[in-house]
């Protein structure tokens, strides 16, 4: 379970507000798309949810436990793949999985069947004698997303993590998730792609400007906007500068500035599960 | 014909390109010595501003005093005799040579290992004028380098009071040299790069050149043991006169440098002479510029597309117990080291700047050794003493490095000084953590021990910077004599220095690493870099001065025993050792933990 508290990152002390006053909980057993548009604040969220990133205030918590106060803790109940999959490239895939499976001390007798499995998976047996940089982006993204799920914890976190996988690694990282939450784990990615996230996911998010605007699922979104229009719709619609659940600034210059959010106009709809 | 003329050079695309190459074009500078690729913060506070100025300044303080020192070396040898010809033979051969061993990467670097080549080929620009747009970049870059060995025979004109005219032409006729040796090292990478699976295999590729380079500096260090003795300059000097003045070697350098046929002309002949014989440099210099353009139309972007997703894969399956075996158990501290030291060699820019420079140290300072040995021990039989009774006398002196002696304590205080000159090699600790770039924020998602992590960044440089030195001064001290007990003591000193110097250099590069770098030759070259390498010298001081004062206050003021200076200068080691290696542990790796971008 994810439970994250009035949580807000902000740079330049305090100039520029990245995400504000966010509160938000993902049981166990579902799986949680963030969608938002470029800049919304998303990967500032999973970085301080990965513990890469503090909260400015705030708090979160994986599985109860403080990810600032106790992040080693934290960390090995988590796995995350970040929005670039260019890491460690002159490790080979080989040298890469065992550092991982050190790192998150996998034991002995699993690693090597389940590292097997995975590249048998996901078609990367013949190229984990290579060096990471010699592969191309998707098979750069398999490498990272078999590094994640290696240590199989109890929370995913991914962001973007279909960008560049073909369309059977994105089948199965889907199966997978899938098979990951059913088993009562928690799973949070972000997406651009809206139809992934329609399909896939139990409950979605939406963020822009720092704010998260909707929280529900994908039928609760339909019925609110009492729309049989596509996700998509929805979304341009709950995002564009004049979304009703857009606080003032964003309406207006849709700065990120540190201002105090303005009251929602008269006459605007109540979502469902507004943070 | 279509293709020839889709290759025409164009002026205005000449000039975009130009200019786009010049503000914003990355290199992939794979050895870390070449030119260029030594981009600047990106940051906008006043704080990076300040620190670039800082660096640029500092860096224009080193050019002129390398320069200064030229122009002196360039007086002595006017002073010596040595014409102002002979003084540009000099250093025309010696831009010849250095350009021969590290021109030809700085060519591939600049004209092929660019990021931005790949954009290149999707436009519609043609391949000649794309070539010249870089070729003139690098030409720029190269020129402006290989200008710091004018000062030489500028120095040498001063000595001998020459006319002021011949000022600007020495100047003219060095650029042209400059140009035209470029020029022909980019002839021959042409055909290299269209054709040789080396130079498609660019980590390969840059270790050979590195290694050729790291060589160079050792040459240039034994050559300058000879060439400082005696009249070593000057007959150098009179050598590179000959080597343009006729035969094969004429050729050779007529062929890699044309202008230099005509220099003597150009330099030393009357009006007519000297204009014949600059119109006859700038007319070779025009002739290698037309054979480099044809060239250039047929091969350059083939060349560069032949790069393109060029990479050696293995093919091999790791499967089954070779799979097993090869993904182990291992500890936080082994999985970190591994890690840290595959990249460290595999990478050619740290393999040649972090492990062949510190495995060569020792190497040179055997070359360097012996060289001087070796001229000092033929003076030395000239006047009589022979090499057998020389290392007598020299054994007799060790035998009073007893334990408690005051000679032992002054021999300290000599290990002592040389670890502080070791402190210029300290940036391989310094760059620890920098290392990592932007893979450090990846790791900030794992669960890391970050102590762990810090010890593995301190073993690897540790190992190089103290192994192969180790092994050298343990030869030392047996061949010389010097008692156990005493010998002993001394590699105790040494080991403390190197430890305390690399955990504080650990420790700050740990408390400001400079993790947002585009490619691995940023962190280890330019200003930044150079000022770095210097401000090692002040944390080789910072460490020592507590133990070296406790040695002096037995040797050199003799205010407690010598024994006991001994004593406490290894009390003092221990003590920093303890106290930096709590700080390194706790602060800096509590730091790490919470460092964010």
């Amino acid at each position: 379970m994810i439970r994250i508290d009035h949580v807000s990152k902000s740079y330049d002390g305090g100039a520029t507000l990245s995400v504000r006053d966010l509160s938000l909980e993902i049981r166990s057993g579902e799986i949680f798309g963030l969608l938002g548009p470029n800049g919304a604040g998303k990967s500032t969220l999973l970085n301080m949810l990965a513990g890469v990133l503090a909260p400015t205030s705030g708090t979160i918590e994986l599985g109860g436990v403080n990810v600032v106060e106790n992040p080693l803790a934290a960390k090995r109940n988590l796995c995350y793949v970040g929005d670039s999959p260019d890491h460690l490239l002159r490790l080979k895939g080989h040298e890469f999985l065992r550092f991982i499976a050190d790192v998150y001390e996998v034991p002995q007798d699993v690693r090597s069947a389940r590292i097997a499995e995975l590249a048998h998976e996901y078609g990367m047996e013949g190229e984990l004698d290579n060096q990471i940089q010699s592969y191309s982006h998707g098979m750069r993204q398999k490498m990272m997303i078999m590094g994640a799920l290696l240590p199989d914890p109890e929370t995913w976190i991914l962001d973007e993590p279909m960008t560049g996988l073909d369309p059977k690694a994105s089948w199965l990282l889907k199966q997978s998730m899938r098979r990951h939450a059913d088993a009562g784990k928690t799973v949070l990615f972000s997406t651009h792609v809206l139809d992934v996230a329609e399909k896939v996911v139990d409950r979605v998010g939406v963020i822009a400007h720092g704010e998260l605007l909707f929280v529900g699922t994908v039928n609760q979104m339909r019925e609110h906007f009492k729309s049989n229009g596509s996700l998509e719709e929805m979304f341009l619609e709950l995002t564009s500068e004049n979304s009703p659940f857009a606080s003032e600034p964003e309406r207006g210059a849709a700065g990120e500035k540190n201002d105090a959010p303005a009251a929602r106009p008269a006459g605007a709809p109540e979502p469902p599960e507004v943070r | 014909m279509a293709r020839a003329a889709a290759q025409d050079f164009s002026w205005k695309q000449f000039r975009v390109m130009l200019r786009v190459i010049r503000k914003g074009e990355q290199h992939l500078d794979n050895t870390g010595m070449g030119l260029g690729g030594d981009a600047e913060a990106t940051g906008k506070g006043v704080a990076t501003k300040v620190g670039l100025g800082l660096r640029r300044v500092a860096m224009a303080v080193l050019y002129l005093i390398l320069a200064g020192a030229f122009f002196a070396l360039g007086i002595g040898l006017g002073a010596a005799g040595v014409t102002p010809y002979s003084a540009f033979s000099l250093s025309v051969v010696s831009l010849v040579t250095l350009t021969v061993l590290t021109g030809v990467y700085q060519a591939v670097n600049i004209l092929y290992f660019v990021r931005d080549l790949s954009y290149y080929l999707t436009l519609p620009i043609s391949a000649t004028t794309i070539m010249w747009a870089k070729l003139t970049h690098f030409l720029a870059l190269s020129v402006l380098g290989d200008l710091i060995l004018v000062p030489v025979p500028l120095g040498c004109l001063f000595a001998q009071s020459a006319p002021a005219l011949t000022w600007p032409l020495t100047v003219v006729a060095f650029v042209l040299c400059a140009v035209a040796v470029n020029l022909a090292l980019v002839i021959v990478c042409v055909p290299i790069m269209r054709f040789s699976r080396l130079a498609h295999d660019k980590d390969r590729f840059s270790r050979v050149f590195g290694g050729l380079i790291v060589v160079l500096a050792l040459a240039i260090g034994v050559g300058s043991q000879f060439a400082l003795r005696g009249d070593g300059l000057a007959s150098l000097a009179s050598g590179a006169d000959e080597l343009l003045s006729g035969g094969a070697p004429m050729v050779v350098m007529g062929v890699i440098c044309p202008p230099s046929l005509f220099v003597r002309q150009a330099l030393t002949g009357d009006a007519l002479g000297v204009a014949s014989g600059l119109a006859l440099m700038v007319a070779s210099v025009a002739l290698y510029a037309l054979v480099l353009s044809a060239l250039a139309r047929r091969w350059y972007f083939e060349g560069v597309q032949s790069l393109q997703g060029a990479g050696a894969k293995s093919g091999r399956r790791v499967e089954g117990a070779e799979l097993a075996r090869a993904t182990r158990s291992r500890g936080q501290v082994s999985a970190n080291l591994s890690r840290d030291w595959k990249t460290m060699v595999r990478v050619p820019v740290f393999f040649n700047q972090f492990v062949l420079s510190s495995l060569l140290m020792p190497l040179y300072f055997v070359v360097i050794m012996v060289a001087s040995g070796v001229l000092a021990f033929s003076e030395m039989e000239q006047a009589g003493v022979s090499v057998p009774l020389l290392l007598e006398l020299v054994r007799t002196a060790t035998a009073t490095f007893t334990p408690g002696s005051l000679e032992l304590a002054w021999c300290a205080v000599g290990v002592l000084g040389f670890s502080i000159l070791l402190g210029f090699s300290s940036y391989t600790f310094t760059m620890g953590v920098s290392r990592d770039g932007d893979d450090f924020f990846f790791l900030r998602a794992l669960p890391m021990d970050w102590r762990s992590y810090l010890v593995a960044k301190f073993v690897s440089p540790f190992a190089l910077s103290t192994v192969p030195m180790l092994v050298l001064m343990l030869v030392a001290l047996v061949v010389l004599g010097v008692p156990v007990v005493s010998g002993a003591y001394l590699v105790l000193v040494y080991l403390g220095a190197t430890a305390t110097l690399g955990l504080l250099s650990l420790g700050l590069g740990a408390r400001f690493p400079r993790l947002t770098w585009d490619n691995e030759a940023q962190l280890v070259k330019g200003g930044g870099a150079t000022l770095m390498v210097f401000a090692g010298l002040v944390v080789g001081v910072v460490v020592m001065a507590l133990p070296a004062l406790a040695l002096l206050a037995g040797c050199l003021w003799l205010v407690i025993e010598p024994w006991l200076c001994l004593v406490l200068a290894l009390v003092a080691f221990v003590a920093e050792g303890a106290a930096l290696a709590w700080w390194v542990l706790g602060p800096c790796a509590r730091h790490l933990s919470r460092l964010e971008r």
